[in-house]
């Protein structure tokens, strides 16, 4: 019976980090403090990752919380989070807000509030090319490898019903597959598919199919109601907009001075509806 | 519905039967290959043991991810183009998975057995010995069906440990319990749920292994006279 009880003690203990109140006001907590805490992934380049040379994380994201700390005028600092663990450090208050790959779906606008979008990022296929696969339609009912975590099974399973798709660990794992012809395709964000793409030897060559399959549009991660830091962050976003700061940014990670060579086409706006 | 909802708790079932599968499958690998290990290992021929010694330290120090992605992405290249192409088109990733978690597996269950193994007394095969039984005859009727029920115990731990291994199988894409539950979470962004769910789920499995587990070894227990 003894271990019946302590599985209740933990049962209770994990309701009670659930149940936890959110405090009164979060914007004049990290205003009091002094202190904007900034959840990042710190393995994900560009976005988030460490410097080999400085040791600091730097990135899109990491640029976008240093933005949101300048506008609030206070410090910023970051706090690495893996994928898994992103979502109950906000709800528990570990961090003021996420900048974490969060890419927005009204299932997850449940859970969490997201900002306006600040990045958007094309879903698309590397196939070999050699394989004479061109479109959507060809790959309908071949096996896709994709990553997980980057982008759900369910979403490319709406584009390709008759397909298996397969989630692999990480994308070098489906790189991996795709060239021993495990499977046909190679589902992932551009930025991703772009470098394999590069990094692929001459005598095995990609290709990546123009045409995105989805556009998956991400925000920053604020937890539920807490209506003033989001309409703080907004207004910060915002204006990063109208003064060119958040296309600099842009630029700086993307640009055509970096080997992915993007253009921007999209501009800060409001998620959902 | 309690924590997730039912088309929820449905797909994570899913993950379920497919980890169930994985175990089921990966066991009976392992406790078949770690059977015969033992078998060729107690007949005290150099070579033989050799052979065996180096299949359960390549197993044991190998870590087991690195066992499966080998099974996954290493082997197959070595098939002739036809096979591995059919291999591809139905369920390589659940079959090849099972067979590198049950080879790794075996190399710990092979060390359980011989642990049983060395508690029957060699006077008892060389009394069967002189009885007129075979090597293979004094094993199978003698020596093992007594070390196997010594070995229950520490096999039934294996076997849990087993369970919860078949997550590395995510890893090259079978869809098992924790692959489900982290796509999930994943769509949903509610953590502490799935991961919840996800945890009562593996709890009645193990509860089910550890169940089987005690009915075979009372079973199999030996009645009457001094328990080796």
């Amino acid at each position: 019976m003894i271990k019946v009880k302590n599985l209740c003690h933990v049962f209770l203990a994990m309701a009670a980090i659930v149940a936890m109140p959110a405090q009164a006001n979060q914007l004049e907590e990290i205003k009091k403090k002094g202190e904007l805490v900034c959840g990042t992934l710190g393995t994900s380049q560009p976005f988030s990752f460490q410097d080999t040379k400085t040791r600091q994380v730097v990135g899109y994201d990491v640029d976008f919380c240093k933005l949101i700390a300048d506008g609030l005028g206070v410090k910023v600092n970051y706090k690495l989070l893996s994928v898994a663990a992103r979502i109950p450090e906000l709800s528990e208050g570990r961090v003021d807000i996420v900048a974490a790959n969060l890419g927005y779906s009204e299932d997850r606008a449940k859970q969490i509030d997201f900002s306006h979008m600040y990045y958007i990022t094309p879903q698309k296929l590397l196939v070999r090319a050699d394989s004479g696969l061109k479109t959507l339609e060809q790959l309908d009912g071949l096996r896709i490898g994709a990553t997980r975590g980057s982008s759900s099974e369910r979403e490319i399973k709406k584009y390709l019903p008759k397909s298996d798709v397969i989630g692999y660990a990480d994308s070098s794992a489906a790189y991996l597959a795709l060239q021993q012809k495990k499977v046909s395709a190679q589902f992932a964000s551009e930025l991703a598919l772009v470098r394999l793409m590069l990094q692929s030897p001459e005598s095995s060559p990609l290709e990546i199919m123009e045409k995105s399959v989805f556009d998956e549009p991400w925000g920053l991660g604020i937890r539920k109601g807490e209506e003033e830091l989001l309409q703080a962050v907004n207004k910060i976003l915002d204006d990063a907009e109208a003064s060119g700061e958040a296309a600099r940014i842009f630029e700086k990670w993307f640009g055509q001075d970096t080997q992915y060579k993007i253009k921007r086409s999209f501009t800060i706006q409001p998620l959902g509806n | 519905m309690f924590l997730l909802e039912p088309e929820q708790w449905l797909r994570l079932l899913d993950g379920m039967w497919v980890t169930l599968q994985l175990f089921a499958v990966s066991w009976l690998i392992a406790f078949t290959v770690a059977l015969t290990l033992t078998v060729i290992r107690a007949t005290n021929v150099a070579p033989a043991r050799w052979f065996v010694d180096a299949y359960v330290e390549y197993h044991r120090n190998v870590p087991l991810l690195v066992q499966i992605l080998f099974w996954y992405f290493g082997m197959p290249e070595l098939l002739p183009e036809g096979f591995r192409g059919w291999l591809y088109q139905h369920n390589a990733e659940l079959s090849l998975a099972a067979i590198g978690l049950g080879l790794g597996s075996a190399s710990y269950v092979s060390e359980d057995m011989r642990s049983g193994l060395r508690a029957i007394p060699m006077t008892q095969f060389e009394a069967s010995r002189a009885l007129g039984a075979s090597y293979l005859q004094s094993m199978r009727h003698i020596i093992v069906p007594q070390a196997l029920r010594l070995a229950i115990p520490p096999l039934v731990s294996r076997a849990l440990l087993l369970f919860k291994n078949t997550s590395l199988a995510m890893a090259i894409g079978v869809a098992d319990l924790t692959y489900q539950t982290r796509e999930l979470e994943n769509e949903t962004y509610r953590t502490f749920a799935t991961f919840g769910a996800a945890t009562i789920l593996y709890l009645l499995g193990s509860f089910l292994i550890m169940f089987l587990g005690s009915r075979i070894y009372r079973h199999y227990q030996l009645k009457g006279g001094a328990r080796a």
